[in-house]
């Protein structure tokens, strides 16, 4: 698989159709993958794609990296989870399907923990979005790399996240207050969460905007409540549960939990799921006149 | 917190972002036709329910209300069209959050009141009073630290 | 530092009964920014505008706070009030302490009353803080005007802007103007000829010189906005040089090849080359290119050998025109609902089950049977007719739910022009109700019934079929309870009048709204009648909902009034509550673009020197923004913000809470 996707990429840029291939490869001890950036058909080699290529690649075809669209028009090596995320910047204008070369690897699950890796992938050792995957065989794609693959998403998902939204539906008021409290106080405003978000592109996010100044930047809890909720407002609809933010937090702020349980809102709700469909209008901007409505008195 | 709750004379404070056409005009006729209502609510007029962010509501609990309340021209009435399809499908969302962080449902409420509605917006001040009056002082949000 | 003066209203007692209103003046003294506070008798008497303009004056107030009754009462005369004291308007905000405080709580103690009218006056002092003066918006406006459908409405409209001296471009889909109404034989209730009445408004609009008439043409695009419009028009090719044209007839009489009458419906054929009827206007033919052998196959050729000043032009292509104008007047009429959905009837299968409009045709004199009634399949005069109503109408389940108001009165009126001309004849009614509001219109029915013996039946058909040449119905009589059988030589549906089947396609594109049948939506309902959401285009007539011929010509003139007073003023003024774009954040995202009722946003494109786009953003167009802040609400990096109601001004005013 390695072999054709370095293939691809080298043909890619010694037709000059890219300036840029957005790939994977390893770190100097080969222990993890990084994002790698290659503009030479001979550094094609240095591309590699295994169970721990974990990071969502899109982010670096949005507007917050002006450096890297100056390369030229990109190729990027993404899994079918990477897909949909570009599939919502096409939807919202950040890019138009032209714009970018997409290398669609098959993949069969990664794994968060290298430590865990041996070469062997587990279902144990996989997030729970890999369990529920609908697009190992990458749905939106110029070229797709790599054995095809065998596998059917249960029908209702499964893992941590689901059990955990159901736990948290049970819970009175008080209990889901003191839930989120105890994870929200260990913020420390980072960003690391927006920063990693290919969906977190705003030019200034709303945390930087002064005039008013909606949301207190400093770390106390009132501010950090303000801050998770806006993002997830700000992401509901678009998230496409690709994991980044909560990979990135350092505090391990459980934001799956959160954005999933918009995730099935939206679906429920609106039939909406996104990322699968670049001319679909993300659905907090459109309307249905028999929206439901029961919770309106 | 208990003892705050059975307070004398604690009076819950509570914020309603209404559209200028519907609601507005609703709470107006209430004045007109001298019902009477509880005094706790505080409006803030917008031109549209289309123009009410859930920060607005954030802000709200922020500033120190006990509950918050939303409300504009029915569906199909919209002065402005699609404003309050536009809000609905918003406040969906943003109701199931806010449901799902904790807060109590009793302090966040969505309605559709129109200009003639006089006495449901009358019932529906009392009613989510009484029902905030309940709750008690929302303490919990009050009380984070900053 | 701002210097604020607020003035608090007693309104004689009506704020002051349960309002201490000099506690409240006395509380506000105190807050930073507020120089000047008063409690006064009643602020909107005049003697009230006097004191506060001297005190604007007096204090140099940056600012002014009215706490007093409803906005929706008098913001509009203390704005008017600081602007005559050279303050600008929009730095005047009230606060609502009458209808939404002192009339609601009736505390005599004031203890109630004074709390909340201090409250929420200091929540409009903060929020006058943050608030920015605005100025009226002023634009240009073309003054001319365009008219969508040349039916009796739109014909109409555009007379009674032409003679106020306006142009007016009246665009026609079919090749003549007259719509529907140009196929009635004779109009309730007062029985005149519909074509004696409608020819001579049709060729007075030929010959306006302020009207440009563009039959066989469809508006394709529209941009712009209220007193700036541009519109694309596609004036199909005709195939005909209307230039060269002059209606001779030379050409329809020569044609060989016929096709089924559109005017007619499907009562007779036309040629291929044709004008819809005699009386068209203009008179200048189309030829159906779908049915003409010369331009599919390019054998014939006879009416371009017959033409005299050689106006046929095969080679003619669809042009498309652009045209400025200031308004819009859409009158695009109805159609009926296909009488096919409804088979108990037997349209479609049965030749003598006709529509109430090919009745109209068999009735006109002009009509394919020159005005006598006669039975579509064998020729023969009908000697028992049945007109059956609410077909469609006022049935939810197949049809729709509203009452199509006007098929009662002609069903009154087609009884009697049967009567009329087959004097043995009889007619039966299957009715629901018999709904004839307006002046002469019950005496018209009891005329039908009384004078010409139409027999009613209170009751709903079942089942229509054809035996022995013969067309039985049966139904029932709910009056006496019983079952009927008639054997009917024709039989007539009074079917649904519904929009024209591109109706929602062209609101969609003008902006407009439509309700869930797709018949426009005024802006309200009563009191503005012919105005639609989207400032500058105005209805008229049918595609509003049923209606009849003087409500179309009412509608009609009402438009226009409506165009000629908006097209009086020299710049046209509005209300400065607009969203802008802090364009360097805007994320191109088009959120907003989306989620606009009004296609009020547009995209903007950055060039660099070579002229390459680099970047784009969002752009609001003044002219057609109605201030609703949806747009706001949608961005996500808040780089929309509404005048008069911009982020700053609603978080200031919740901070003070």
């Amino acid at each position: 698989m390695e072999k054709e996707l370095r293939e691809r990429a080298r043909e890619l840029l010694e037709s000059g159709e890219v300036g840029v291939v957005i790939g994977y490869g390893w770190n100097r001890r080969k222990r993890r993958t990084t994002p790698v950036f290659i503009r030479k058909p001979e550094e094609a080699e240095r591309l590699v794609f295994n169970p721990l290529c974990v990071n969502n690649l899109s982010v670096y075809l949005t507007r917050k990296y002006p450096d890297i669209q100056k390369l030229g028009r990109a190729a990027i090596v993404a899994k079918g989870c990477d897909i949909k995320n570009i599939v919502v910047l096409m939807a919202e204008g950040q890019l138009k399907r032209d714009d970018v070369y997409i290398i669609g690897v098959r993949c069969n699950g990664v794994v968060y923990r290298q430590e865990l890796w041996q070469g062997e992938l587990r279902p144990e050792i996989m997030p729970v979005k890999c369990h529920n995957c609908d697009v190992r065989e990458p749905h939106v794609a110029d070229t797709v790399v790599g054995e095809p693959v065998l596998f059917t998403p249960p029908e209702e998902p499964v893992g941590m996240v689901f059990d955990k939204i159901r736990e948290i539906d049970a819970m009175s008021p008080e209990e889901r207050w003191q839930f989120w409290m105890d994870h929200f106080s260990r913020c420390i405003k980072c960003y690391a969460c927006r920063q990693v978000c290919s969906l977190c592109y705003c030019e200034r996010c709303i945390t930087e905007k002064n005039m008013p100044q909606w949301i207190e930047t400093s770390a106390h809890p009132r501010g950090n409540l303000a801050w998770n909720l806006i993002r997830a407002m700000h992401l509901a609809g678009r998230c496409t549960f690709c994991g980044e933010c909560e990979r990135a937090c350092p505090v391990n702020i459980p934001l799956n939990i959160i954005n999933q349980k918009l995730v099935l809102v939206v679906k429920d709700a609106f039939e909406h799921r996104s990322g699968y469909d670049p001319d679909t209008h993300p659905p907090l901007i459109v309307y249905d006149t028999e929206d439901k409505e029961d919770f309106i008195k | 917190m208990e003892d705050k709750k059975t307070e004398e004379g604690w009076e819950p404070k509570i914020m309603a972002f209404v559209c200028n056409w519907c609601t507005y005009a609703g709470a107006d006729l209430a004045g007109t036709s001298r019902m009477h209502y509880s005094p706790n609510v505080r409006i803030v007029k917008l031109p549209c329910t289309g123009r009410i962010d859930p920060l607005f509501v954030i802000k709200a609990f922020e500033n120190g209300a006990d509950g918050v309340l939303v409300s504009g021209c029915h569906p199909g009435d919209c002065h402005y069209t699609s404003g309050n399809y536009h809000a609905r499908r918003r406040w969906i969302v943003f109701k199931s959050l806010m449901d799902f962080v904790g807060i109590h449902p009793g302090r966040l409420h969505f309605s559709w009141v129109s200009a003639s509605e006089a006495i449901k917006w009358v019932d529906l001040i009392d009613r989510i009073t009484e029902e905030i009056k309940k709750l008690g002082p929302f303490m919990e949000y009050r009380g984070l630290k900053k | 530092m701002p210097r604020i003066g607020v003035f608090v209203c007693q309104c004689g007692n009506n704020i002051e009964s349960t309002v201490d209103t000099r506690k409240v003046a006395e509380e506000m003294k105190d807050l930073p920014g507020v120089v000047f506070t008063c409690s006064y008798k009643f602020m909107c008497s005049s003697p009230g505008q006097e004191m506060l303009k001297e005190m604007i004056k007096k204090h140099d107030l940056d600012g002014v706070v009215v706490s007093a009754c409803s906005p929706h009462m008098h913001e509009a005369t203390f704005r008017k009030a600081c602007e005559k004291a050279g303050l600008n308007p929009y730095r005047c905000e009230i606060t609502n302490i009458r209808e939404q405080c002192s009339w609601v709580h009736p505390d005599k103690t004031k203890k109630t009353g004074t709390l909340k009218s201090m409250d929420l006056t200091r929540m409009t002092i903060e929020r006058l803080k943050r608030n920015r003066p605005l100025k009226t918006i002023s634009m240009s406006v073309t003054r001319r005007a365009l008219v969508i459908g040349g039916g009796i409405a739109g014909i109409q409209a555009a007379l009674d802007m032409a003679e106020g001296g306006i142009e007016v471009i009246l665009v026609e889909k079919e090749p003549s103007i007259g719509g529907n109404m140009a196929r009635l034989s004779e109009t309730f209730p007062t029985m005149d000829c519909s074509q004696c009445i409608l020819t001579p408004k049709m060729v007075e609009a030929e010959l306006n010189e302020n009207i440009k008439l563009y039959t066989y043409s469809e508006v394709e695009k529209v941009d712009g906005y209220i007193g700036n419009f541009t519109v694309t028009i596609r004036k199909k090719a005709r195939y005909v040089k209307e230039e060269l044209c002059t209606g001779c007839g030379e050409c329809w009489e020569k044609c060989p090849y016929k096709a089924e009458s559109e005017f007619e419906m499907e009562l007779k054929e036309r040629k291929v080359i044709y004008t819809p009827f005699p009386q068209s206007v203009p008179n200048i033919p189309v030829i159906d290119a779908p049915d003409c052998v010369m331009i599919q196959k390019g054998k014939c050729g006879v009416c371009a050998k017959v033409c005299g000043p050689k106006a046929i032009d095969f080679e003619q292509k669809d042009e498309f025109i652009e045209e400025k104008i200031g308004a819009i007047v859409v009158a695009t009429g109805y159609e009926l609902m296909p009488n096919e959905r409804f088979g108990e009837y037997g349209y479609g299968k049965i030749k003598d089950v006709i529509s109430g409009l090919q009745f109209e045709r068999l009735a006109s004199s002009s009509g394919p049977t020159g005005g006598r009634i006669v039975r579509p399949s064998d020729g023969k005069e009908p000697e028992t007719v049945v007109f059956i109503q609410c077909v469609g109408s006022r049935d939810e389940k197949k049809g729709v739910a509203y009452c199509s108001k006007v098929c009662c009165m002609y069903t009154a009126k087609h009884t009697m022009l049967y009567k009329h001309k087959v004097h043995h004849g009889q007619a039966y009614v299957f009715y629901m109700d018999i709904r004839s509001g307006g002046k002469r219109y019950e005496e018209f029915v009891r005329r039908a019934i009384e004078h010409d013996g139409a027999m009613y039946l209170r009751g709903r058909v079942s089942r229509v079929y054809e035996k022995d040449g013969k067309v039985i119905v049966q139904g029932a009589d709910t009056l006496s309870g019983t079952q009927v059988e008639i054997e009917a030589d024709m039989v007539v549906l009074a079917t649904a009048m519904v929009p024209r089947g591109s109706a929602v396609e062209l609101a969609q594109r003008l902006g407009i709204g439509y309700d869930k049948y797709g018949f426009y939506n005024e802006y309200h309902p009563k009191l503005r009648p012919v105005e639609t959401v989207n400032a500058g285009i105005y209805l008229a007539g049918t595609c509003i909902g049923p209606m009849d011929i003087p409500d179309s010509v009412s509608m009609g003139s009402a438009a226009a009034s409506k165009v000629l007073s908006l097209f009086a003023k020299e710049k046209l003024a509005r209300e400065p509550i607009v969203a802008h774009v802090d364009t360097p954040v805007c994320n191109a995202c088009w959120d907003c673009l989306t989620a606009c009722p009004y296609k009020a946003i547009e995209k903007e494109g950055i060039r660099d020197r070579e002229g390459n786009i680099v970047r784009w953003h969002a752009k609001v167009n003044e002219g057609v923004c109605q201030g609703c802040g949806v747009c706001v609400a949608a961005c996500r990096s808040k780089c929309i913000d509404l005048a008069g109601y911009r982020d700053e001004e609603v978080f200031a005013a919740i901070n003070a809470f």
